[in-house]
């Protein structure tokens, strides 16, 4: 496995973790509040980002000095095709849910709602783009 | 990518050339391991740079290293 597989497999898995704040507000959708209270989300989102961000430096820290070489070699052709290949369909699905998400502003929704509608589209375009990307990897690999 | 119809002679190459490593190969080329492992293996056909990088690492024409097959001569001996 190449170390920008590697890197994927990293950002995909440690985004995966986003899943737990998306499921919570959706709890808190559903039961109309969260029994924990307004500003749990606050902390929460927070808590998350700051373990994505020390997971990602970590980790690419960790694969980088384990197999320098591989860090170093800048990205080929192969790797540039598959990148690109990636990104229209999560492009397709950041574009629909966008519209959605401007369709929800005549459904009465608040402007707490319309924002993690957008985040909530931008997580699921990023995932299928690194999901994309390893299924190329895996497909001429 | 996928299966290709474009075959080649890399692997006989790299053994006539003292083993040459795959490693060693992508070093010479400019590109990773791995894009030589699915090029070797028929996964990924190279742009026309590369193969003629290939080509010149073994001091052999372009036609001595990469095959078109066609599709109806797929599977023939």
């Amino acid at each position: 496995m190449s170390f920008r597989e590697k890197s994927d497999w990293l950002s995909f898995s440690s985004l995966c973790l986003l899943a737990i704040y998306f499921f919570e507000i959706g709890r808190g959708l559903v039961n109309g509040s969260h029994p924990r209270g307004p500003y749990y989300f606050f902390a929460l989102f927070w808590v998350l980002i700051g373990a994505l961000v020390v997971i990602q430096v970590v980790t690419h820290t960790m694969l980088a000095r384990r197999s320098p070489q591989d860090a170093k070699t800048p990205v080929d052709e192969r790797e540039r095709l598959i990148h690109q290949r990636a990104t229209p369909p999560a492009y397709f699905v950041l574009l629909v849910g966008a519209f959605m998400t401007i369709g929800t502003m005549h459904m009465g929704f608040s402007v707490w709602e319309f924002a993690h509608c957008i985040l909530f589209v931008i997580w699921i375009a990023e995932l299928l783009r690194y999901g994309m990307r390893l299924f190329y990897y895996h497909r001429a690999g | 990518m996928g299966d290709t119809h474009i075959t080649n002679a890399i692997r006989r190459l790299r053994f006539e050339h003292c083993e040459m490593t795959q490693q060693a190969l992508a070093e010479r080329i400019g590109v990773t391991r791995q894009t030589v492992n699915a090029i070797e293996q028929g996964k990924y056909s190279p742009s026309l740079e590369a193969a003629f990088r290939i080509a010149a690492v073994f001091g052999q024409p372009l036609d001595a290293v990469f095959q078109y097959q066609p599709e109806a001569d797929r599977g023939k001996p």
